[in-house]
């Protein structure tokens, strides 16, 4: 179960360079390591979180070409957060998936745009906020909501057949 | 078990922190490659199952919208063809017309245009109805022309409309001449729906096929010089008094849609104002 589950964030990070593209809606792409490592943190707790932000983000960065270790950090601290407030939200509603979703992205996106304006980068935050960020929280919301929704039903069924 | 939880996490951020700064220092190359060493086979490998996959599906989705498109051109073909059509007989209409109106503008007759509204087509009768009748003065026994040539003579006069005997008629009888050679004889309307010229054998020596009649203007039924037809066989029938020609038509009667309806008498010949007059 380890190795699956250490496939599916490695996977999910290689993933993201190349099967996001496709599920581009116009012009934005989903962060789909990012909505792999809140909901494997939701099951898994803030230890198995951290470290699939970690190797999540980082395979991101590798694939960005950008600054190596930007997303691992951010995404490590998500993972982590998130496995740790777990079990005090009621993520099985969609009322709370979708706005979480939404807001952690933008958090994540704040982290970030933090650690690179260390590194001098250039692009203003609210435009970034305005055409990156929150298109891209928005879609993280509802193709998160859909991912749980699609666990729940294939673990009810796989309930009900055992 | 909590001080684990953040000493992973204090780790975590340390190695971030740490790659950052090699980063920024100059020595950030050797980690990307590390990382990339592993990741590019992986990229290269979900890059080919993902193209595959998103190859299927554009497939699907290009049979999808080829599906549809035919659907949807097979429909404008129709529409089209229905609309070339109309085009093609309001085209067809509109020169039948134009060659009614130059006729009979030409034409040093008083004439009056006329429509077929009705065939009568059986071996008994071959009659068409036009729509003129004794509203428009109309007398029986008014020939009835067309652009190439004669067509019949009005047998029936209505309120609204009268009934054309055509010469294929059987009952039909027209006075006409060979314009070549003038042989004088009757166009008769046969059973079978074809004309023949009957004419004195002695005065028919020299009728050759393809010879253009006309209507000879005997009795003053028809006007004189308006085409009947061209010789297709002569029948020699040696010492009879009578030979036989067979003739085609100049008009087509089971296609001729609009008439001239002559209203008065002519003294002339007419043979020079049809384009197959000889």
């Amino acid at each position: 179960m380890r190795t699956l589950l250490a496939l599916t964030v490695f996977g999910g990070g290689v993933a993201h360079a190349t099967l996001a593209p496709a599920l581009r809606i116009a012009g934005v792409t989903p962060d789909l390591p990012l909505i792999v490592v809140v909901l494997l943190a939701l099951r898994r707790g803030p230890e198995f979180g951290c470290v699939a932000g970690f190797v999540a983000g980082l395979l991101q960065d590798a694939a960005g070409g950008g600054l190596l270790g930007v997303q691992a950090l951010t995404k490590a601290l998500i993972g982590f957060a998130i496995g740790a407030a777990g079990s005090r939200l009621a993520v099985t509603q969609p009322l709370v998936q979708v706005p979480g979703l939404v807001l952690l992205t933008v958090a994540e996106a704040l982290v970030r745009f933090a650690l690179l304006k260390l590194f001098r980068f250039p692009a203003p935050l609210g435009e970034l906020m305005a055409w990156v960020v929150l298109p891209q929280a928005l879609y993280n919301g509802f193709l998160g909501a859909v991912f749980v929704l699609a666990l729940s039903w294939i673990e009810s069924v796989r309930a009900r057949s055992a | 078990m909590r001080v684990r939880k953040f000493a992973l996490l204090l780790v975590l951020v340390g190695v971030c922190l740490g790659l950052l700064t090699l980063q920024s220092r100059g020595y950030g190359s050797r980690a990307s490659d590390l990382v990339a060493v592993v990741t590019t086979p992986l990229q290269a490998g979900y890059a080919k199952l993902t193209r595959g996959a998103l190859g299927v599906w554009t497939t699907y989705l290009d049979w999808k919208n080829v599906r549809a498109e035919n659907r949807r051109l097979r429909a404008e073909v129709q529409r089209l063809r229905v609309e070339a059509l109309r085009v093609r007989e309001t085209d067809d209409e509109n020169r039948r017309l134009r060659q009614l109106l130059v006729l009979q503008e030409r034409l040093p007759l008083a004439t009056l245009p006329g429509e077929i509204i009705a065939r009568e087509w059986g071996g008994w009768v071959r009659a068409l109805t036009v729509n003129r009748g004794r509203a428009d003065r109309i007398a029986r026994m008014t020939a009835v022309i067309s652009p190439h040539g004669l067509v019949g003579r009005i047998v029936d006069v209505r309120p609204g409309s009268a009934i054309v005997q055509v010469l294929t008629d059987p009952a039909s009888t027209v006075g006409a001449h060979v314009v070549r050679t003038r042989t004088p004889g009757i166009v008769e309307g046969e059973p079978r729906g074809t004309i023949r010229f009957k004419y004195l054998a002695r005065a028919g020596a020299g009728i050759r096929v393809g010879d253009v009649l006309v209507s000879s203007g005997q009795g003053g039924l028809f006007p004189r010089g308006i085409p009947i037809g061209r010789v297709r066989a002569i029948d020699d029938r040696g010492s009879a008094l009578f030979n036989y020609a067979a003739l085609d038509a100049a008009v087509d009667f089971g296609r001729v849609d609009e008439v001239l309806l002559v209203t008065g008498p002519t003294p002339q010949d007419l043979t020079a104002y049809f384009p197959s007059g000889g």
